[in-house]
């Protein structure tokens, strides 16, 4: 039967480095039995004195840890930063990135709206527990190998440039050019490919009995909203409902004329041949996706700038500050 | 409260272990009596983490061990190098300046009287 202080030793030893277990184990048992020895002199029994001293040593595993001088830490301070951001960028920037390629495929190789929600589902869960997992593997790694020089060449050097810039949440004019033009555009090319073409029209002609009329209407709104939100000169949720009205007046028929096949002339037969495929299937739901990702998009920068103001904080401009871990 | 002084507190003394260890082992001891010695000179200090810190030390040149066999119970015992030597006295020279230092800024700012 083993005594407890060989239990404790054997314990504590399992995770030290095994050159140093011999000299430790000596070194450790001579300790112990001092520290009872001590406890027996002022009058405590054998086997109260031996739980005793080992009470006082603590936890064998912590103690090997501090023989082993290992950290007892996943990821350290050293290293918690560069973690932090990296992974902050994978999920925030390239995550995004995947799903949305992920969801165009999707739509291209079969548009079904249960296999789209569920494909993009599944690649969020996939590839962000699988970026989370590496990202922390490698700098897991990193914290156990790399102390030294290794160690230094991995700081970033911060510098002032590195310091993301800011707007003061105002309505930025080019925005609000770009959002009137941009209808004025749409409109000039859907009245000049009826018209201005000796050529089959691209677009349904009988839809000029309602809905492209109704485009129309709904873009000189949207252009109008453009000239309201630029002399209101900020964003509130006013502005985020009336923002989301006006997309959706447009999005919501188009996306539905192109869906029930309305909205491509059924005589225009001049899409570009790309090697015999159905090009204008995927020509149809290459746009679907354009209208409702650019379309919700609009929306949620729309209320996260109101939000944003609401709560009196700038809005970063993209794409400074971000640490270049070159 | 208590934690918050407990804490500081660690955060003060980390690092005396160090030097009042270098300091006591110019004569040679052994783990335990070393943290006799040291916890009746009023340093609180764990075995546990003292017994690693002596092989921390020794392994960076500040001590040396040598095996005592002559009595029944061998004993690992320990002795401050010339190299530990200078280092507890450059850290006894950094521990006084502060020391000044703090006191210098108490009698500035008025609060000793």
């Amino acid at each position: 039967m083993t005594s407890l202080i060989d239990r404790y030793v054997y314990t504590a030893l399992r995770r030290v480095p095994e050159q140093q277990r011999g000299d430790i184990d000596r070194e450790l048992r001579a300790s112990i039995e001092d520290a009872v020895d001590a406890r027996v002199d002022s009058g405590e029994e054998r086997d109260t004195a031996v739980e005793g001293a080992l009470i006082e040593l603590g936890d064998p595993d912590k103690l090997a840890d501090q023989y082993a001088g290992r950290s007892n830490v996943l990821i350290g301070p050293d290293y918690y930063p560069a973690w932090r951001r990296l992974l902050t960028l994978l999920l925030s920037t390239v995550l995004p990135i995947v799903v949305i390629i992920g969801v165009v495929v999707q739509l291209i190789d079969d548009p079904d709206i249960g296999k789209v929600i569920g494909g993009a589902v599944t690649a969020i869960l996939n590839v962000g527990i699988q970026m989370a997992f590496w990202t922390t593997a490698v700098f897991v790694v990193l914290e156990r190998t790399g102390a030294g020089p290794v160690r230094k060449g991995l700081t970033l050097n911060w510098t002032p440039k590195d310091l993301p810039k800011f707007e003061p949440s105002t309505v930025p004019l080019t925005e609000v050019v770009a959002g009137v033009v941009w209808p004025i555009l749409l409109i000039g090319a859907l009245v000049w490919q009826q018209v201005g073409l000796d050529r089959v029209p691209v677009l349904d002609p009988a839809n000029w009995s309602f809905w492209w009329p109704y485009m129309i209407v709904a873009f000189v709104l949207g252009a109008g909203y453009q000239v309201w939100l630029y002399r209101r000169r900020s964003y509130d949720r006013t502005v985020s409902v009336v923002n989301a009205v006006q997309q959706l007046i447009s999005a919501v028929p188009l996306i539905w004329l192109l869906a029930t096949d309305h909205f491509f002339n059924p005589e225009y037969h001049d899409f570009i041949d790309l090697g015999g495929g159905d090009v204008k299937h995927w020509f149809t739901v290459s746009v679907i996706a354009l209208v409702a990702l650019g379309t919700g998009y609009d929306i949620i920068k729309v209320i996260l700038r109101g939000e944003q103001e609401r709560r009196g904080l700038p809005s970063k401009v993209p794409g400074t500050g971000n640490y270049n871990f070159g | 409260m208590d934690a918050t002084l407990a804490g500081h507190l660690q955060e003060l003394r980390r690092g005396t272990v160090v030097v009042a260890s270098l300091i006591a082992l110019r004569a040679p001891g052994y783990g335990y009596s070393l943290l006799e010695t040291l916890s009746r000179a009023g340093f609180e200090v764990e075995a546990n983490t003292l017994y690693p810190l002596l092989r921390r030390l020794e392994a960076q040149g500040l001590l040396t061990s040598e095996w005592n066999t002559d009595e029944a119970r061998p004993r690992k015992f320990y002795r401050t190098t010339e190299q530990g030597d200078a280092l507890a006295e450059t850290l006894r020279g950094e521990w006084s300046r502060i020391d000044t230092a703090i006191g210098d800024l108490s009698v500035k700012s008025g609060s000793e009287e």
